[in-house]
């Protein structure tokens, strides 16, 4: 009995040691150097998709610059200084009679060209601001004037830098379309992009 | 050179002063009859080629047309003994006129040196009616400047018989399209001696003339800019004077010749500004919301009048040159503008909407009393006054292109300026040339 109840002893002892001892260290151990890990590699995998995020982007950029070089055709008029380029990648938009505010099918547009110019920062555009035949030259003159400025002002709305673009107005002079009817007025009422530089 | 341009005047008759005082025509009435002119046969003095005479003649008969004031009653319209007749007829006999249906005769007689260099021309006017011998006077010239010879005849004619000279030794500046290029050109007020005046293809608009008459002030785009520049009539010595950033547009000159009121941009939109003759220091007079455009000068130099859509279309308004004392002088239709200033300084010309076209009207200065001038089908744009305010140029599509017209002040005798085929705009008219 007393041979049996010493060995008891010694076992509730030592499992009460074991208790007392090893269960804390197992939970320091096995805890611990777990969720330090765990932080450095969600910020290394943050890491990893911003770089693969910005290498997405800086591919983007340099394929719409790719895109924009290559869509550039270069534009000489006789009569006016200077050769500029022309982009399909940008768009005109066109007005309603006697209006220069932008109409909401055309801020579409616009907003698509700005993300031409964002993409391309050495970019630096003119808005010609046209207008149709009917008034005389000098009121179109100054209406053509509103049409180039408010274009710009949505496009510095949405972020393009005042310094990279231009305005001026061709009043009537350049109809796009000669026509004399309400079809080739609608085209010749417009806002037209060049590439002053690149 | 003094002698030759401003020719000899030789008055024949000494009873001037008493019909002096006579207008046969009032031509500031709104309407006027036509005064019925005859015109003889001119007759080719000694050796002077008798093709010459006919040349006289038919640029005097054109001149007489021109000025709206006359019935012409040409000598192929005479009965036959008058027909033939050639040169001043006896004041004896003045009688045998009668029948000829005119009221006033305009005769002459044609003598060039047989050196070929110089030419006289010899006329006389005579009142049928009253059966009274006017004036006689000749004038000596060079045979190249026979046109402004012949011109001065027609104008001392207007002077004798409406109290006040003609407009026939002026000229028109205007524009014609070539391509997609615009030219400044300048022709004589009877549409001949055409000449284009700037030749770069680029676009060449608003032309005016400078005070002296000697050079053209206009707006280009050579540089990628509309800017101002002034070119001498012979297409020479081509200044770029006025560059701001966007707009140096639609020039007009101030009485004095001292400041230029144009079109410049401010804020993205047109103001109305004033430069120094030099182009310097660029001064806006107009602000607000409003988008301005088209300024002229009063003949006073005390106003200018503009178009402007601050009230929400565009309308005709009036400022003092110093910007202040703004009034709207248009309220009728939703789109006046182009106005001009009426050298005589009562009436304002503008081109307005109306029927969907564009016509030429006239407005007093205090507003009142508008008048429609055209009525044809097409559009009627950019007028502007001759310098003694009896005409109206302007331009209009009543025949296909645009081409530029001219009209007497009260809507009258509408005619195109030259023959071409069109594509002309924004004429502009220059001074007495003398």
């Amino acid at each position: 009995m007393t041979k049996k109840s010493f060995i008891i002893l010694i076992l509730v002892t030592f499992c009460l040691g074991l208790f007392l001892t090893g269960c804390p260290k197992k939970t320091v151990v096995k805890e611990g150097p777990s969720a330090a890990t765990k932080k450095e590699e969600a910020a290394r995998l943050e890491a990893e998709r911003a770089k693969e995020r910005e290498a997405r982007e800086r591919e983007a950029r340099e394929r719409s610059k790719a895109e924009i070089e290559k869509s550039l055709v270069a534009k000489k008029t006789p009569g006016i200084e200077g050769t500029v380029y022309e982009s399909s990648l940008l768009k005109d938009i066109h007005f309603d009679f006697d209006k220069y505010d932008i109409r909401p099918g055309d801020a579409t547009i616009l907003k698509a060209n700005a993300e031409v110019i964002k993409n391309y920062s050495n970019l630096k555009i003119q808005i010609e601001g046209h207008c149709d035949e009917r008034g005389t030259e000098e009121y179109n003159l100054a209406l053509g004037e509103r049409r180039a400025s408010s274009t710009k002002k949505y496009l510095t709305s949405l972020g393009i830098t005042v310094d990279r673009v231009s305005t001026i107005s061709y009043g009537e002079e350049r109809p796009f379309d000669t026509g004399h009817n309400e079809e080739a007025w609608a085209k010749n009422r417009r806002a037209h992009f060049i590439i002053t530089s690149k | 050179m003094w002698k030759h341009l401003l020719l000899i005047l030789i008055l024949f008759c000494s009873f001037i002063t008493s019909v002096e005082a006579r207008v046969y025509l009032d031509i500031n009435a709104p309407t006027f009859i036509q005064i019925p002119i005859v015109l003889p046969k001119w007759k080719a003095i000694e050796k002077t080629p008798p093709n010459l005479s006919t040349k006289v003649y038919e640029i005097l008969a054109n001149d007489f047309i021109l000025s709206g004031f006359f019935r012409v009653i040409d000598h192929t319209k005479l009965p036959l003994p008058l027909r033939e007749k050639e040169g001043i007829p006896d004041p004896l006999v003045l009688s045998e006129w009668a029948s000829s249906g005119g009221e006033i005769l305009a005769a002459g007689e044609v003598y060039l040196d047989p050196n070929g260099l110089q030419v006289k021309l010899k006329f006389h006017l005579v009142d049928l009616v009253e059966q009274k011998h006017l004036i006689g006077k000749q004038y000596e010239g060079y045979l190249q400047n026979l046109r402004p010879l012949i011109h001065r005849i027609a104008d001392e004619v207007v002077l004798q018989l409406t109290g006040e000279r003609g407009v026939h030794n002026t000229k028109l500046a205007y524009v014609v399209r070539q391509g997609v290029g615009k030219e400044i050109f300048i022709a004589d007020f009877d549409g001949a001696s055409i000449q284009q005046i700037t030749q770069n293809q680029s676009i060449n608009i608003s032309p005016a003339w400078s005070p002296d008459g000697k050079k053209i002030t206009f707006t280009s785009y050579l540089r990628r800019n509309p800017d101002l520049y002034l070119i001498d009539l012979n297409g020479r010595n081509l200044q770029r004077f006025s560059f701001q950033p966007g707009l140096n547009a639609s020039p007009s000159w101030s009485p004095d010749g001292r400041r230029i009121a144009i079109m410049m941009s401010r804020d993205g939109k047109s103001e109305i500004g004033l430069i120094d003759a030099s182009g310097a220091n660029p001064k806006p007079l107009t602000k607000g919301p409003g988008n301005e455009s088209s300024p002229r000068w009063s003949p006073d130099g005390q106003w200018i009048v503009f178009s402007s859509d601050r009230s929400g279309s565009p309308q005709i308004y009036v400022m003092a040159s110093d910007g202040s004392n703004v009034r709207r002088l248009t309220y009728e239709g939703n789109y006046n503008v182009s106005p001009s200033w009426s050298p005589k300084g009562d009436r304002i010309a503008f081109c307005g909407r109306a029927g969907g076209q564009y016509h030429i009207f006239t407005i007093e200065v205090d507003g009142s009393g508008l008048r429609k001038l055209t009525f044809n089908a097409g559009h009627h744009e950019s007028p502007c006054w001759s310098p003694d305010g009896r005409y109206i140029a302007f331009s209009s599509t009543r025949t296909g292109s645009p081409k530029v017209f001219i009209m007497n002040a009260n809507g009258f005798n509408q005619r195109p300026l030259t023959s071409s085929k069109g594509g002309e705009s924004s004429p502009a008219w220059s001074m007495r040339f003398e």
